[in-house]
């Protein structure tokens, strides 16, 4: 199932080329805001909204998907949790790197055909990090890498946005900027994905293939990552986990820029840049970086 | 002197004195003198799912709900503090902003580091009374670092230094406590560092800003088992609370009830171990205590930590 935001954040089911309205099916969900609702039904989805949203697969209206504007799944997630260097290089690295991750402000959050505002600082360059995004259901605590997929609700596009050559190693100065985390289009249910540590990631820059990679080149991989993770913090129904990236074709962001992600099966993401200032850097693959993080 | 007791007296009349608490099963409550009363009645009526965001949008509507709750204080009613289980004030903020290095260090250093942050788990906050719990991972050590936190008031985006005061709700006492040794040398390595589950107590009660007078001149300190480790004044902060506010903002945008952790004096830092107390407070922000357990017992010297103070003053 694929869930996500439209129009005034009214929650939808999305099928094929259309979607469907839920929101008469969710009103008894207790939601100040568009993430408690969403974090009500990731809550009771098995127990309650699974198949209450079939059904309304069957009989509702299916509105066309090019009369919507689609918002982020996750609009103001509790947590996300961003995996630091967290892939081989396509192989090139012996052994996965210590594990390490940094939080990436919840405010950061954009969906699909929003902009990305890069903002006038020191940053020599402006990156591009597409992420399989793992989204949590089930709090997690303490859990043992054999339970971890028990705790996944469900999977997700995300592009980690970085700021680079800022002059102390700061990841909320990197990777914190309002904006700078672009989801979606939509949020897609576990049993949709059978193995999220086999499937294809993608990202194209103005039409240009930059990133294409497979998730079994993870360093770290799923199950260590929930173990991990839940073992320093408590990891709540709605909060993400980014598995972080292959750097091998990042490359730069730069104004008028159209950036597009695909993961197996979990649609495509597409956003737009904006940078005031007008800079210019090289356009294609960023060389330099894929060559010293692969160690060569 | 008669001057500053008067308008004291001024202030406790016109009613701008203001401690906010949850207390028990996290009633929300403001502190009377030595009581505290319950505002559940004026407050429930706010949208909400829990505490946390109960008090991030009481803190955005505050203006609404002042003289009600002013009436509440100076009601005579109200049970004494001591006999109820205070929580932490903001058990569950949007975002924790923790400066990095941002003391001069009792005046050693000749100017701030570059200005540096870090974003803390906010499901680690913890209140008055509690337990901070170590973790069985390898560290070198586990510090407390007492701290003076901010609450933003209103939404808070590229906001200039001149009027970074405006955004500021009130001020809490915090401890960000810290494990050593975890993490890529040399590198970013703050989320293993800090935000371990438990990691942030905060409280016991959030005071609003008004009756803070000079947020850069508050006195700070931090004792474990009764004696004193960090004892500093927020005069020797580097980059001064509006300039905070200025770059924090520039970059993510605050939402009320979101907490800045302002960094912490590294001159009397010393390690935490199963069985300490720890007792922080800043005057006008009252007194939180705590308590350390440690599973695996393991042992480091009592006293301040001296490696460490010397290393960040450069000595």
């Amino acid at each position: 199932m694929k869930l996500t935001f439209f129009n005034d954040y009214q929650l939808g089911l999305v099928e094929d080329d259309s979607i469907i309205d839920l929101m008469p099916l969710v009103g008894n969900i207790n939601a100040p805001t568009s993430q408690d609702l969403i974090n009500g039904v990731i809550s009771e989805f098995n127990t309650r909204y699974r198949s209450l949203f079939l059904k309304a697969s069957a009989t509702e209206i299916k509105i066309p998907l090019s009369q919507v504007q689609l918002r982020a799944p996750l609009p103001r997630p509790g947590k996300i949790v961003a995996m630091a260097a967290n892939y081989m290089e396509n192989g090139a690295l012996k052994e996965p790197r210590p594990i390490n991750a940094f939080f990436k402000s919840p405010e950061s959050v954009i969906g699909n055909g929003d902009t990305v505002i890069l903002p006038p600082n020191l940053a020599t360059i402006f990156h591009h990090e597409a992420e399989l995004g793992l989204v949590i259901g089930e709090t997690a605590k303490d859990v043992q890498p054999e339970e971890a997929y028990k705790h996944i609700f469900g999977y997700i596009n995300f592009v980690d946005v970085s700021a680079r050559g800022l002059n102390i190693p700061s990841f909320y100065w990197g990777k914190s900027w309002d904006t700078f985390g672009p989801m979606g289009p939509y949020l897609v249910t576990a049993d949709e994905i059978p193995d999220p540590q086999n499937i294809n990631v993608n990202l194209w820059v103005n039409g240009d293939i930059r990133q294409t990679y497979n998730t079994n080149d993870m360093g770290h991989k799923i199950p260590r990552i929930i173990e991990w993770a839940s073992s320093i913090a408590r990891l709540e129904a709605g909060d993400i986990i980014i598995c972080g990236t292959n750097h091998q074709g990042l490359g730069a962001l730069q104004d008028g820029d159209k950036l597009e992600m695909e993961t197996d099966g979990l649609g495509i993401l597409s956003v737009l840049v904006q940078d005031d200032s007008k800079r210019e850097w090289p356009r294609g693959v960023d060389t330099e970086m894929a060559d010293r993080v692969a160690g060569r | 002197m008669r001057i500053i007791v008067l308008a004291e007296r001024i202030n406790y009349l016109l009613g701008c004195e203001m401690k906010l608490v949850f207390y028990n099963d996290f009633i929300p409550g403001v502190v009377s003198g030595d009581n505290i009363v319950d505002i559940s009645e004026i407050v429930n009526g706010i949208p909400h799912i829990g505490p946390g965001d109960l008090m991030s949008r009481l803190i955005q509507n505050f203006d609404q709900y002042r003289s009600s709750i002013e009436s509440a204080e100076k009601s005579n009613s109200g049970v004494p503090i001591t006999s109820v289980r205070l929580r932490a004030p903001v058990p569950k903020p949007g975002k924790i902003l923790c400066m990095a290095g941002n003391y001069l260090e009792n005046g050693t250093l000749k100017e701030p580091r570059p200005i540096n942050a870090f974003l803390k788990n906010r499901d680690a906050v913890i209140g008055d009374g509690d337990t901070i719990i170590l973790p069985p991972a390898p560290v070198t050590i586990f510090h407390h670092e007492a701290e003076a936190g901010l609450v933003f008031g209103k939404r808070a985006s590229k906001i200039k230094a001149a009027e970074a005061y405006e955004y500021v709700f009130g001020y809490v006492n915090v401890i960000d406590v810290s494990a050593r040794g975890l993490g890529p040398e040399g590198g970013d390595g703050f989320f293993m560092g800090k935000s371990w589950h438990t990691f942030a107590p905060i409280g016991p009660y959030l005071v609003t800003a008004d009756e803070v007078k000079d947020p850069q001149d508050l006195h700070i300190k931090l004792s474990v088992n009764g004696s004193i480790r960090q004892e500093y004044s927020t005069s020797d902060m580097g980059h001064k609370i509006p300039e905070t506010i200025e770059w924090a903002t520039s970059i993510a945008t605050f939402n009320p009830g979101d907490v800045l952790f302002l960094g912490t004096n590294h001159q009397g830092l010393g390690a935490l171990q199963d069985g300490d107390e720890v007792e922080m407070g800043i005057e006008g922000l009252g007194t939180i205590r705590l308590n350390v357990n440690e599973n695996l017992k393991r042992k480091w010297d009592t006293g301040v930590d001296r490696s460490v103070a010397d290393r960040i003053a450069g000595r």
